[in-house]
C-alpha cells in the first residue's frame, strides 16, 4: 500500500513539475515568441530548462549531500568498523551497515511527519536518525542487531532524505513550503544554515612552481587520504634536487630517496627521471654526486640515512624501531600517502617521485612549464557532503573511542550483576554525534583534530532578504585565501572560469574575486570509482606503467596515463586512446563525469574521476554537424526525451575545465568548422543566477553588472510563497511587486518572474528641481500614494519561558489596570493572556509580552525567609522602536527541550520617503531626493507623468547602455502589450523596438516631447521617457535616522554612548577636532570635548596634587589648599587607575595669568 | 463673456471646441486663452477638485491574507461616485461633528466571507453604501459590472469592514484625483520653436506628427518666424477615473481657480492698506498655506497615510461664498459663460 502511494505521489510530482517546465519549453512563453525561425541553432537553448529540470538550481549541494548519505557514510563505517576491547580479547563490536532514516520528530507524541517549516517556527533541528546494523559479542554468542540509532543527522532540505523530495506544488503548499525554494540548506535550532562551497587547490596532484628570484623550482603534492593529509615537496636548490616533507627533519637528496624506495641502480634512476634526453640527464647528474658524497649506495644505506631523519611522533611509546624500519614505514604511509604501497612494493611511489622530479627538470629547462595555481582546472570545490563526511568521521571515531572506554570500564569489573550487553551502552550515548553535528553546523567551526583542521565560518545563515539573495548564497563559492593578502592572482578573472564561474557576480572590497558564484549550467562532480576506469583503460590498450623502464616511459610518442594524478599506464597512441575512451564514456560505459585530456607538454593523458571538479554540458559536434538536431529538440519539447536521454544517447556530454582545453567549442551553429568538437548550449549560461537578472548586460560597462549583482540581493520583493507563514528576525516584503517588463531567459529559469523584487517605473531622464544631483531621484507623489515602492517590514521578537533549577518557571503575567479598571497605557494592547493582541498598533514603550521571572532561581536552600519561592518580578518585553508597528502574529509553542517559546511578529508598512534607496538593474543606485506633486511633474502628449525622474548625468560616466535599451524595449513592450527580452548576448533588438515605437506614433529613439507641469510650456529638449525596472533597496532612512541632544551615558567613562541603537551621541572625531584646533576655536573645543561630554568636578589639593572630596584632602588631612576644578571624567578615571597600579600622578596647578591683579 | 476682455489673449473671448466627449473623457480645444490659464486649469483639475474617497476604515474582522493597512490602501483607491459633492458634503474639518457624520462622510460597508471550497474574489461592487447617502457608490465601468478587485478570500476567511468615505483633494492624496491623465498640447507644428527637436537626419521624418497637427495650419516653407507669437490654442484631453463627469471636473476646476484668484486679489488689496473687506481677513490669513502647497498628510499625526483629515492639508477657501464675494472677482458669474455649451 505504502509503495503504491509513494509511486503515485512521485508520478504526481512529475506531472506538476512538467507543467511548469513545459511552459518554458514552448516557443511562445507567456505570449512572447522567443525566436522566430525554428532551427536547431536557435532552439538548442531548450536544453537549458531541461537541464535545470533534472538538476535544479542548487543541485551541487543536493548531489553532494545525497552522496554523503548514500555512499560516504558506508565508507566511513567500513573504515572504522571494529570496536574491540583491550580488556576482553574476545569482545568485538562490528558495524555492518549504516543508513539515514527520514526526518522525524523527537517529541513523539504525534507521528505526523515533521516539516521544515515547523522546525523553523519552533526553533528545532531538521534532522533524521542515523541507524546502524551491528554485530557484537554478548557472553559467548555473537549477536546481530539492526537499526540501532547512533545519533541524529541534520538533513539538507530537498535532498533525497528530506520530506520535500518529489512533492508536487500542492503537497508543498500543504507542508507550508515554497515550491520555488531551492533547498540545499539545513535547519539547526530554527535557523537556516548554508554550508558554502569551499574552493581549494586540488588534492593529490602535482603543482610545479618556480621562484625566479630565489632560483627555486618546486613540485608540491598535497596528499589526502582518509587517515592523513600532508604536503610533499620535490625541489631544486642550487641545481640539486631534494625531497622535503614535514615529517622529515631536513631535505633529503632525491637520488637517496629513490634508492631508499628500491631503485638502486644509478642508471635506472637516470632513465626514470630524465629518460634519454641529454639535457635533462646533464641537469640531473649532479644529484648522483650529492648522494655519493653522503656515502649512500645501497637501499639499506639510504633507509638508514632517511630513517635517522624521520620525525616520529613521541606519543607512541612503543619500542624504538630501527632506522631502516622507521624509514620504510614513513615512506610507505607518510610520504605521498595517497600513492598506495601494497606488499612493500615501492615502485609506484618511486615512479611518482620520479615524475615529480622530471617535472622539475622540465621546468628548469623551460620556465614556462610551470603550473598556474589559479587555473580553475587545478581547483576542487568542497561541498556540504565532503565537509560533513570529514566531520562525521571525526565524530564517529570519537563516538567509538568513548564507546570503547565505557565498555572497557564495565569489562574491567570482575563481577557483574547482569550479563554485559554492549547494546545498552551504544544506545546510552547518542549525543556525541548529534550534538557534534549540530554545533559544527550552527557555529560554522569545523575543528578536526585528525587533520589539524580548524576552520571557522564554514556555515552562514541563509540570507532571506530576497529570493535572489537566498539563491545567490546557494551558488556562492568562498576561497581559502586570506582576505588580507594583497595578491591579485587569485582575485583576477581567469580565462578558464569561462562557463563555470560567473564573471560578474563577486563582491567589491576585500573579498573581491575570492568569493565567486557558479554559472547557471554547471555541475560539481562527486567521487567516482577509479578501479573500474583503470580496468577500462587497460582494455583500451594502456600498458601497465610499472612494467616499463624509464627508456620506454619517455620514448618519443609515448604518453603516460595518469589516474587522478597518479601514473598507472602508458600508451603510444594517445589520440586513439582518447577518442576510444570518450566513445566509451558517451556510450555510458563509465560515469559521464569522468574526464580525460591530453597534456602534450608533459606527454601525459590525464583521467580524472575525483569529486569537486566543475563541469558543464556541451553539445557534441561530429563531422561539422551538431549531434543534437531539430528532431531531438522536437522530442524534447514534446516531453519524449529528457536531458538524461541526451546524455545517454551521446548527444551532450559534461566537460570539465581541463577537458575544455582539448575541445574546440563553437558558440553558434554557423561557426562550426572542421576542428570544432563541441557546441555551446547557450552563451548566456556563462553568467550566474544573480547576474542573469540584468537585461542587456552585454551592453553595460562590466563593473556595473558587478554592482548590480551586489544590489540585486538587497532588493525588497517577494521572498517565497510561504513568506506570510514564516517568522523571521527581519523580513522585508514589497507590497505590489511586479515582474519586469524586460525579462531575461534566466529570470524565467530561476522563476524571478514569480517572486520578483521591484516595480516597472516610468522614468523620465531629465534634470528636475536640483534635488536630483548626485544620483538622487525625484519621485512622483501620486505614484507613491498609489503604492509605488511601498514595502512591509516584519520583525520578530522572541522569548522563552525558562525552567529554573529550583523547580520554578518563568510565566506570563496579567495586565495592570488603573483605578477605573482600564488597562494602563503601557498595557493598552495586552489581552487577557498577557500577550499583545493581533492587529493592534504598538508604540514605543508599550509591552507585548508580560513575562515574569521568579525572583529567585538558584537551587540554594540557604536563603532568607524574605526570598520566598513563588515571588515573581516583571520582565515584560517592551517595544523599543520609535516608529509604531502592528502586531502581525503571535505564536506560542514549545521547543524540543520542552520550553515554551513565544514569538511576536510586528509589521510596519512603509511608503517611500526622502532618503530611501532605489536602484535600477544596472548598478545605478540613488536615494529619493524629493517627492513632487503629480501636477508639477512633466508629462508627455498623453498626459503620462513619470514615476521617477532620473538625472541624465548618471549615464555618460557609467556607460550603462543596457539601461537605455531596457527603457526602449520596455516602452515598446508597454505599447505593444507584451513582455520583451533582454537576455545576455541576445534579447530584443533595438531595431525591432524602434520599429514598434514608430508604429505606435513615437520617435524611434525612445525620446518624447514633454511639457512642463509647472508652467505648461513644452520643454525645449526631448526627453528619454519610458519604463525601467526599479528595485527598492533595504536601506531606508527610517532605520538609520538618528539624532540626540541629551541621552544615556556609558557607565565607566560617563561619556555619551555610541550608536543609534543606544541613542548615542554623534562623535566629534579626531579630524573634526584637528579642524577646530587649526581654527583656534578653543572654547568650542572645550565645550565639545569636555562640557558636553564627561565633565566632572573634582576637589584637588594644590599642595599634594591629589584628589580629595568635599573640600578635604585626605592625604594632607587639611582643607586649606583644596580647590575645585573641572576635568573630564575619563581623566579622573585615568589618575585613579594609575593609583591602583601604584603609579602616583600629581596635578600641579599654575596660574594662567600670574601678573593679573586679583 | 465681457469679463474675458481683460485678458491679454486678444479681442475674441475664450472658445472651447469639443472634439470628443463621453462620460469618462472630454477631448476639446481651448483657444484664445494664454498658456498660464490653460495650464492652471490642468493643474487644478488634477489636484484640487474635491471628490469622495474612503479615508477611514474600521476593521471589525479581517482574516484575509492582506493586512489591514494594505486593505485600507486598496479601498481608498477605489473611485466613488461624487458628483455635486460641494453641494452635498462638507469637509470633515469644516463640520461641527467630532469624528464624522452624514454631513461630512459616507459610510460604506464591506462584508464578505468565503464558505465554499472555491476562493471568493471581493470586488468594488461588494461595497454597500449606507442607505440614504446621496453619493459614494463605487464606480464600476467594466462590462462584468464588478469593479476593481479588492481582495481574494480562501475558505473560512472573512472581511467585515466599515469604510468612511470623506471629501478631499488630490493634493493630499492621489485617491482623491478625479482624473487619471490630462493630455495637454499646444502648437503641434512647433511654430513657436519651443522645442528643439532632436534628429539624426530629418526632424520631420523622425518625429511623427501629433494627432492634433490636423487642427492647425502647417508652417509654410520659408515662413518668417513670428517671435511675438504666443500659444493660444490648447488641445486638452481629460480622462476621468469615473468619480466625476468630465464637464463637472472642468466646471469645478474653473470655480476653484476663481476662488484662488479671489484670495490673491483680496490679499493684494489688504496689503495695499485698503482693508477692503474686513470680513475676509480671516480667510486671507490662511493664504500662506495655500501657496505653500500641500502639507505632509502625516503632519501632526503619526498615523501615516493621511488618515486624519483634520490635521492634513488645509485649503484657505472655506466656503465658496465668503472670499469670492468679498473680493469681487471680475469673473464673478461664471455660470452664464460659454463654458457649458455642448456638454452632454
Amino acid at each position: 500500500m505504502a509503495v503504491t502511494e509513494s509511486a503515485k505521489s512521485s508520478h504526481h510530482h512529475h506531472s506538476a513539475q512538467d507543467e511548469a517546465f513545459s511552459k518554458l519549453l514552448e516557443p511562445v512563453y507567456q505570449g512572447k515568441k522567443l525566436t522566430d525561425p525554428i532551427s536547431t541553432a536557435k532552439d538548442k537553448w531548450a536544453l537549458l530548462p531541461a537541464f535545470l529540470k533534472v538538476k535544479g538550481l542548487v543541485k551541487q549541494h543536493l548531489d553532494s549531500f545525497n552522496y554523503f548519505c548514500d555512499v560516504e557514510l558506508k565508507q566511513i563505517i567500513k573504515a572504522n568498523e571494529m570496536v574491540v576491547s583491550e580488556v576482553d580479547p574476545n569482545f568485538f563490536l562490528r558495524y555492518v551497515d549504516i543508513r539515514v532514516g527520514l526526518p522525524e520528530r523527537q517529541d513523539s507524541d504525534s507521528d505526523a511527519d515533521i516539516t521544515p517549516n515547523e522546525c523553523r517556527l519552533r526553533d528545532m533541528t531538521y534532522a533524521a536518525p542515523v541507524f546502524v546494523d551491528i554485530q557484537y559479542v554478548r557472553g559467548k554468542a555473537v549477536i546481530a542487531r539492526n537499526g540501532v540509532c547512533i545519533g541524529r543527522l541534520p538533513i539538507m532540505l530537498r535532498s533525497n532524505k528530506c520530506v520535500l523530495t518529489n512533492k508536487s506544488e500542492q503537497d508543498m503548499a500543504l507542508l507550508k513550503e515554497c515550491p520555488l525554494d531551492p533547498g540545499g540548506y539545513f535547519i539547526i535550532n530554527g535557523t537556516e544554515k548554508v554550508i558554502l562551497v569551499q574552493e581549494q587547490l586540488s588534492k593529490n596532484r602535482i603543482i610545479v612552481e618556480a621562484d625566479t628570484k630565489k632560483q627555486i623550482v618546486q613540485a608540491s603534492v598535497t596528499s589526502s587520504t582518509h587517515e592523513r593529509k600532508s604536503n610533499t615537496y620535490v625541489l631544486s636548490k642550487k641545481g640539486a634536487i631534494y625531497l622535503r616533507h614535514n615529517s622529515v627533519s631536513e631535505d633529503v637528496p632525491i637520488v637517496l630517496v629513490l634508492k631508499a624506495l628500491g631503485i638502486q641502480s644509478d642508471h635506472e634512476i637516470l632513465l626514470m627521471v630524465a629518460g634519454t634526453d641529454s639535457v635533462y640527464q646533464d641537469t640531473f647528474s649532479v644529484n648522483f654526486e650529492e648522494c655519493s658524497k653522503l656515502g649512500v649506495f645501497t637501499q639499506q644505506q639510504a633507509l638508514d640515512y632517511f630513517g635517522a631523519r624521520v620525525r616520529t611522533s613521541r606519543k607512541i611509546l612503543t619500542t624504538r624501531k630501527s632506522y631502516a624500519h622507521e624509514a620504510l614505514e614513513a615512506l610507505a604511509t607518510i610520504v605521498l600517502a595517497h600513492v598506495p604501497v601494497k606488499n612493500l612494493n615501492f615502485r609506484p611511489k618511486a615512479l611518482y617521485i620520479a615524475v615529480m622530479t622530471r617535472r622539475i627538470l622540465m621546468a628548469m629547462a623551460n620556465p614556462q612549464l610551470v603550473d598556474d595555481r589559479d587555473y580553475v582546472g587545478n581547483k576542487r570545490l568542497e561541498l556540504a557532503g565532503q565537509l560533513l563526511s570529514l566531520l562525521f568521521e571525526d565524530l564517529f571515531k570519537r563516538f567509538n573511542g568513548e564507546l570503547k572506554m565505557n565498555i572497557d570500564k564495565i569489562l574491567k569489573k570482575p563481577n557483574r550483576t547482569e550479563e554485559f550487553d554492549a547494546f545498552n551502552i551504544l544506545t546510552g550515548h547518542g549525543h556525541t554525534i548529534t550534538q557534534g553535528m549540530n554545533r559544527a553546523i550552527s557555529t560554522g567551526n569545523w575543528s578536526l583534530k585528525r587533520f589539524k583542521m580548524e576552520r571557522a565560518g564554514v556555515t552562514h545563515v541563509l540570507s532571506r532578504l530576497s529570493y535572489i539573495s537566498a539563491l545567490g548564497m546557494m551558488t556562492r563559492i568562498s576561497s581559502q585565501f586570506e582576505k588580507t593578502r594583497k595578491v591579485s592572482g587569485p582575485r583576477a578573472l581567469q580565462p578558464s572560469q569561462f562557463g563555470m564561474l560567473c564573471p560578474s557576480d563577486t563582491p567589491e572590497g576585500e573579498a573581491c574575486g575570492l568569493v565567486k558564484n557558479l554559472a547557471l549550467m554547471t555541475h560539481i562532480t562527486t567521487d567516482d570509482d577509479e578501479e573500474h576506469v583503470i580496468r577500462l583503460a587497460m582494455v583500451l590498450g594502456a600498458e601497465d606503467v610499472l612494467t616499463t623502464s624509464g627508456q620506454e616511459l619517455y620514448a618519443p610518442g609515448a604518453y603516460v596515463i595518469f589516474m587522478n594524478g597518479t601514473p598507472f599506464g602508458i600508451t603510444r597512441y594517445p589520440a586513439r586512446f582518447l577518442t576510444r575512451f570518450r566513445k566509451m564514456r558517451r556510450m555510458g560505459k563509465i560515469s559521464e563525469f569522468v574526464s580525460i585530456f591530453i597534456n602534450h607538454h608533459q606527454s601525459g593523458v590525464h583521467i580524472a574521476t575525483d569529486g569537486g571538479r566543475i563541469c558543464r554540458p556541451l553539445i557534441i559536434v561530429e563531422n561539422k554537424k551538431s549531434k543534437v538536431t531539430r528532431r531531438h529538440i522536437k522530442s524534447l519539447k514534446a516531453g519524449k526525451l529528457s536531458f538524461e536521454d541526451f546524455l545517454k544517447k551521446g548527444l551532450v556530454e559534461y566537460v570539465d575545465v581541463n577537458e575544455e582545453n582539448d575541445a574546440h567549442i563553437a558558440i553558434y551553429e554557423h561557426e562550426i568548422s572542421a576542428s570544432t568538437t563541441h557546441l555551446e548550449i547557450e552563451p548566456f549560461t556563462i553568467l550566474g543566477a544573480v547576474a542573469g537578472l540584468i537585461p542587456f548586460p552585454h551592453h553595460n560597462q562590466s563593473p556595473r553588472n558587478t554592482y548590480q549583482c551586489a544590489m540585486g540581493k538587497q532588493a525588497i520583493g517577494a521572498i517565497a510563497y510561504n513568506q506570510f507563514l514564516r517568522i523571521d528576525t527581519l523580513l522585508y516584503l514589497m507590497v505590489y511587486p511586479q515582474q519586469p517588463m524586460v525579462k531575461t531567459r534566466t529570470i524565467e529559469l530561476i522563476k524571478y518572474d514569480k517572486l520578483p523584487a521591484g516595480q516597472n517605473a516610468v522614468v523620465a531622464v531629465m534634470s528636475y528641481s536640483g534635488y536630483d544631483i548626485e544620483d538622487a531621484l525625484v519621485l512622483n507623489k501620486s505614484s507613491v500614494d498609489r503604492g509605488f515602492g511601498r514595502c512591509q517590514v516584519l520583525r520578530k521578537y522572541v522569548t522563552t519561558l525558562k525552567k529554573h533549577p529550583n523547580q520554578t518557571m518563568d510565566r506570563i503575567g496579567d495586565r495592570k489596570s488603573d483605578e477605573d479598571g482600564n488597562p494602563i497605557k503601557k498595557h493598552r494592547i495586552i489581552e487577557g493572556d498577557g500577550l499583545a493582541a493581533v492587529g493592534e498598533r504598538i508604540e514605543q514603550g508599550e509591552s507585548y509580552i508580560l513575562k515574569q521571572v521568579p525572583t529567585h532561581t538558584a537551587n540554594n536552600p540557604a536563603e532568607g525567609p524574605q526570598n520566598r519561592l513563588g515571588d515573581y518580578k516583571d520582565a515584560a518585553m517592551n517595544y523599543k522602536l520609535a516608529d509604531p508597528a502592528y502586531i502581525d502574529k503571535v505564536m506560542i509553542s514549545c521547543s524540543e527541550s520542552e520550553q515554551t517559546i513565544i514569538k511576536v511578529l510586528t509589521r510596519q508598512t512603509r511608503r517611500p520617503e526622502l532618503g530611501d534607496k532605489f536602484s535600477s538593474r544596472h548598478g545605478q543606485k540613488g536615494v529619493c531626493g524629493i517627492i513632487v506633486q503629480q501636477e508639477d511633474m512633466p508629462f508627455n502628449d498623453f498626459g503620462t507623468c513619470p514615476d521617477i525622474i532620473m538625472n541624465p548625468h548618471g549615464f555618460p560616466s557609467r556607460m550603462t547602455v543596457g539601461k537605455m535599451i531596457e527603457l526602449l524595449a520596455g516602452k515598446a513592450g508597454v505599447l505593444s502589450g507584451n513582455l520583451q527580452y533582454g537576455t545576455a548576448f541576445g534579447g530584443s533588438k533595438v531595431q525591432d523596438m524602434s520599429e514598434i515605437l514608430i508604429s505606435y506614433g513615437f520617435n524611434y529613439s525612445g525620446k518624447d516631447f514633454v511639457t512642463s507641469g509647472i508652467t505648461g510650456e513644452s520643454l525645449q529638449a526631448y526627453i528619454f521617457f519610458g519604463p525601467i525596472y526599479y528595485q527598492k533597496l533595504k536601506h531606508m532612512v527610517q532605520d538609520k535616522m538618528h539624532s540626540r541632544a541629551r541621552g544615556p551615558r556609558a557607565v565607566l567613562t560617563r561619556q555619551p554612548t555610541e550608536g543609534r541603537s543606544r541613542d548615542g551621541g554623534l562623535r566629534l572625531g579626531e579630524m573634526e577636532r584637528d579642524c577646530l584646533i587649526a581654527y583656534g576655536a578653543s572654547q568650542l573645543l572645550l565645550e565639545r570635548l569636555m562640557l558636553s561630554s564627561d565633565v566632572h568636578e573634582i576637589d584637588l589639593c594644590e599642595k599634594c596634587g591629589l584628589m580629595g572630596y568635599s573640600s578635604w584632602c585626605t592625604t594632607c588631612e587639611s582643607s586649606k589648599f583644596v580647590t575645585r576644578m573641572k576635568i573630564p571624567y575619563a581623566a579622573k578615571l585615568l589618575l585613579q587607575e594609575l593609583l591602583s597600579m601604584n603609579v602616583l600622578a600629581r596635578i600641579v596647578l599654575e596660574d594662567e595669568f600670574p601678573n593679573k591683579l586679583q | 463673456m465681457d469679463g474675458f476682455d481683460m485678458m491679454d489673449s486678444g479681442t475674441e473671448g475664450p472658445t472651447v471646441t469639443i472634439r470628443k466627449a463621453d462620460s469618462t473623457r472630454a477631448d476639446f480645444v481651448l483657444s484664445n486663452v494664454d498658456l498660464a490659464f490653460a495650464n492652471s486649469i490642468r493643474r487644478i483639475i488634477l489636484a484640487e477638485v474635491p471628490t469622495l474617497a474612503i479615508d477611514l476604515v474600521e476593521v471589525i474582522n479581517n482574516s484575509s491574507v492582506l493586512p489591514d493597512e494594505l486593505l485600507s490602501h486598496r479601498l481608498g483607491l477605489i473611485p466613488l461616485e461624487s458628483s455635486n459633492i460641494d453641494e452635498k458634503m462638507l469637509y470633515t474639518r469644516d463640520c461641527d461633528c467630532d469624528g464624522y457624520c452624514e454631513r461630512c462622510s459616507v459610510v460604506l460597508t464591506l462584508v464578505a466571507k468565503c464558505t465554499g471550497d472555491r476562493n471568493v474574489t471581493v470586488y468594488a461592487r461588494d461595497l454597500a453604501v449606507a442607505a440614504g447617502a446621496q453619493l459614494g457608490n463605487p464606480v464600476i465601468t467594466d462590462e462584468a459590472q464588478k469593479g476593481s478587485i479588492i481582495c481574494k478570500l480562501r475558505k473560512g476567511q472573512e472581511l467585515n469592514l466599515k469604510c468612511i468615505a470623506k471629501k478631499g483633494i488630490a493634493k493630499e492624496h492621489a485617491k482623491w484625483q478625479p482624473c487619471a491623465a490630462v493630455a495637454f498640447e499646444y502648437d503641434p507644428h512647433n511654430k513657436l520653436k519651443h522645442v528643439d527637436y532632436w534628429y539624426e537626419t530629418d526632424a520631420k521624418a523622425e518625429w511623427p506628427a501629433s494627432a492634433n497637427a490636423g487642427w492647425e495650419e502647417p508652417p509654410q516653407e520659408n515662413e518668417p518666424f513670428d517671435y511675438n507669437a504666443v500659444p493660444n490654442k490648447f488641445y486638452i484631453d481629460v480622462e476621468t477615473v469615473g468619480s466625476l463627469q468630465p464637464d463637472e471636473i472642468l466646471r469645478q476646476g474653473i470655480k476653484y481657480l476663481q476662488e484662488k484668484l479671489a484670495t490673491v486679489i483680496a490679499g493684494v488689496q489688504k496689503t495695499a492698506g485698503e482693508g477692503a473687506a474686513a470680513a475676509t481677513g480671516a480667510d486671507v490669513g490662511g493664504m500662506d498655506d495655500g501657496y505653500g502647497g500641500a502639507r505632509s498628510p502625516d503632519m501632526g499625526d503619526a498615523n501615516g497615510y493621511g488618515r486624519n483629515f483634520n490635521d492634513g492639508y488645509v485649503t484657505p477657501y472655506g466656503g465658496a461664498g465668503g472670499a469670492g464675494a468679498g473680493a469681487q472677482t471680475p469673473f464673478g458669474g461664471y455660470g452664464g459663460g460659454g463654458y457649458s455649451n455642448g456638454w452632454p
